[in-house]
């Protein structure tokens, strides 16, 4: 039998994100696929070239609606280490808070993904509205549910109160509460069981040989995790495990986002326990020396890098971002290949893919392998030119 | 007075106004036990959503692929609506005989069952759309798996009442015991059974939208889609009503012979089958394939042999 093609996106019911895969598949089985990026190519980069360090907080919050702090505390993190400021404690402290409430809303809200792509209906229902719970608790904090505006160059914006603090505890104990649960139907439950156990399996070593970062690495058994490798914010004080599970199948995948939930937990309960004292943001100047940095975050989806070059003005002269999910894709399409038809959806929905967080444009010349990054002018008469000719 | 029965009632216009209750009932169940509204608007509690779900889709621009086989692609929706609302006729409703019946009316409905799935089949494969294919592959192939089993346990009643007719099971019922009780294990497997009939989680394998978009129902739009959702909410409404007249004695038992009792009992069934598709995910087609045949399919023809031996 011949192979059949099915294109997957970019538009497609189980995944909102914009790209198209290609799986050319025998009977029910897939045996090749090919990505197809470049649906929703923004230009965030060239966008931040033209701003100011201050102005660009704000655009590094919009490069993904979930892990929006993520972002932002990455790129200001570069910026701090490019000015030489030290910020307060606190700040720290509070950063460390966010962090990991953008982690349980983001765990919780790939759950229910999740569980909707393996058409479990129910169990996306409850996942998304114990999520509310957490977008409240963050609400509350910064005054949004996503996107807080809360980090910012040389601190952060807005501080946790006392009177916060005894609300989001109690907040807490119901997620906890609730994630109690989902590992439970996780673990028992006899259709997400043949769903997800032994399904889209990343083998250790095809994991490290292919850069995959953050739940999809470490359900593949290895221990990596930015947030324990590298001590960024209050991390160095506030003890937590790092989850492994070793099945390499999305039902591990599951377990480490779960189980990172309770980690998620306890940090913000010792975080909220010993804030210390003092300011919670100095002052930074506009201009920033020239020389070059690199912050990299643990992001809900893994690890997220930043890279800002200046040339002592008060525009960055390149900043480059890494999304966590473009460092996951090969690895996903090491996954698919071999699959059930059935099981592509909820094999994608495994390494919980942010497409528009991935995409660039890189032009690389096969015969010469120069590259080229091309301007957004480029673009426009490259696109135009295309159009025309057909 | 005939013509007025196979008008009014239990004809044409109550089948009707049944199969959109039905629908909202399942929805709001549905809804309730994930913790969401349901259909709240339209009409009191929402009770007429399913009715104006189905005029707007009726006023929607109706597509023809151009691609797809056109004769067979325009009779598939109005076949399978005939197909679905037939048997419902041979359902005893107010009475202990049904509209039509007739010595081996059950062959009959057990027939008409398997043609909607072959019918799902054809629809996808005339669409020529490739995920419609898939769903029609996909549908053929659960037939397979649960049809056995079904026609096993549907026979289970008919040779306990000694009768091949819905309306002599619901006879024998009403006069002796519910076969329920004498045969629970062939009540739990029909419910199984008919949930993958029906296409619902967890076995809506044909139609899983977050793999295959909307699997064999993806080309098929406006009237054409009004009407198989017409015909998905009769079909709803022929297993809870082949559960009611095989195992639950009818429109007989809790007060004496009455419509009520049946709509009472409709409930209930409508109950088990919403609230099993609340309960599981999606399997997949391999799963329910080796699933039907390892275990539903031996236990129906347990059920089947333990019964000759309580005769016997």
């Amino acid at each position: 039998m011949t192979a059949f093609q099915i294109p997957f996106g970019p538009q497609h019911p189980a995944l909102e994100e914009p790209i198209n895969f290609m799986f050319e598949v025998e009977e029910e089985r897939v045996v090749n696929v090919t990505p197809r990026l470049g649906y929703i190519h923004r230009g965030i980069e060239k966008i931040g070239e033209g701003r100011t360090y201050l102005q660009n907080v704000y655009l590094a919050e919009r490069i993904c609606g979930i892990c929006s702090f993520a972002h932002a505390l990455c790129y200001t993190q570069a910026v701090e280490e490019l000015l030489g400021v030290n910020i307060p404690e606190r700040a720290k402290f509070i950063r460390t808070i966010m962090a990991e409430m953008e982690r349980i809303q983001n765990h919780y809200l790939w759950l229910g993904f999740a569980a909707k792509e393996m058409g479990f209906e129910t169990l996306f229902m409850y996942a998304w509205r114990d999520r509310e719970t957490m977008l409240g608790v963050l609400e509350m904090i910064s005054g949004k549910r996503v996107n807080y505006g809360m980090s910012t160059v040389g601190g952060v914006r807005r501080d946790i109160t006392d009177t916060m603090k005894k609300d989001v505890e109690a907040k807490l104990n119901y997620l906890e509460k609730r994630a109690e649960y989902y590992r439970k139907v996780c673990t028992r439950e006899q259709t997400v069981l043949e769903r997800t156990v032994g399904v889209g399996i990343l083998r250790p070593r095809d994991a490290l040989n292919l850069c995959a970062v953050g739940p999809t690495l470490r359900a593949s058994g290895i221990r990596r995790d930015v947030r324990a490798d590298e001590r960024y914010a209050a991390y160095g004080e506030a003890p937590f495990k790092v989850i492994t599970y070793k099945n390499c199948d999305v039902a591990s995948r599951i377990y480490v986002r779960i189980d990172e939930i309770f980690e998620s937990i306890k940090i913000i309960r010792y975080a909220l326990k010993n804030l210390p004292d003092g300011p919670f943001r100095v002052r930074a100047p506009p201009r920033v020396p020239e020389g070059e940095a690199v912050s990299i975050v643990e992001a809900p989806r893994g690890e997220d890098l930043h890279y800002v070059k200046s040339d002592g003005s008060e525009k960055p002269a390149r900043w480059k971002v890494r999304a966590p999910t473009l460092a996951n894709l090969p690895s996903l399409c090491k996954m698919l290949a071999g699959v059930n038809i059935a099981d592509i959806p909820v094999v994608i929905a495994g390494i919980d893919p942010c497409i528009a967080c991935a995409e660039r444009v890189v032009l690389v010349d096969t015969k010469t392998r120069g590259r080229q990054v091309w301007t957004g002018e480029d673009l426009w008469r490259y696109a135009n030119e295309w159009y025309r000719s057909r | 007075m005939i013509l007025l029965e196979i008008l009014l009632f239990p004809g044409f216009l109550f089948l009707f106004s049944l199969a959109f209750f039905t629908e909202w009932l399942d929805r709001k169940l549905v809804a309730r036990l994930q913790n969401r509204y349901g259909p709240l608007h339209v009409g009191p509690k929402g009770i007429l959503q399913p009715f104006a779900d189905f005029v707007k889709l009726l006023s929607k621009e109706d597509i023809t692929p151009a691609r797809a086989d056109r004769a067979p692609f325009v009779a598939m929706p109005i076949l399978t609506l005939a197909l679905a609302m037939t048997p419902l006729f041979c359902i005893p409703i107010d009475s202990l005989s049904a509209l039509v019946s007739f010595e081996g009316d059950l062959i009959v409905v057990m027939f008409i069952m398997s043609l909607i799935a072959l019918l799902v089949f054809i629809g996808a494969w005339v669409s020529t759309n490739r995920f419609g294919t898939i769903g029609g592959i996909r549908a053929g192939l659960q037939m397979f798996g649960y049809e056995v089993p079904l026609n096993i346990v549907m026979i289970g009643p008919a040779i306990a009442a000694g009768s091949l007719s819905v309306s002599g099971v619901v006879e024998w019922q009403s006069q002796n015991i519910w076969l329920i009780l004498t045969q629970p294990l062939g009540f739990a497997i029909l419910s199984l059974c008919l949930l993958a009939h029906l296409q619902r989680v967890p076995f809506d394998i044909p139609e899983a939208e977050s793999e295959i978009v909307a699997g064999w129902l993806v080309e098929f739009s406006g009237r054409k889609l009004a009407l198989l959702r017409l015909a998905s909410n009769f079909e709803l409404v022929l297993a809870a009503s082949l559960m009611i007249s095989l195992y639950l004695g009818g429109p007989t038992g809790l007060w004496h012979l009455s419509p009520f009792t049946y709509f009472i009992k409709l409930i209930i069934c409508v109950f088990i089958l919403s609230n099993l598709r609340a309960l599981f995910a999606r399997y997949r087609v391999d799963q329910l394939l080796s699933g039907t045949w390892k275990y539903l399919t031996p236990l129906a023809l347990l059920q089947i042999s333990m019964l000759k031996l309580l005769t016997w």
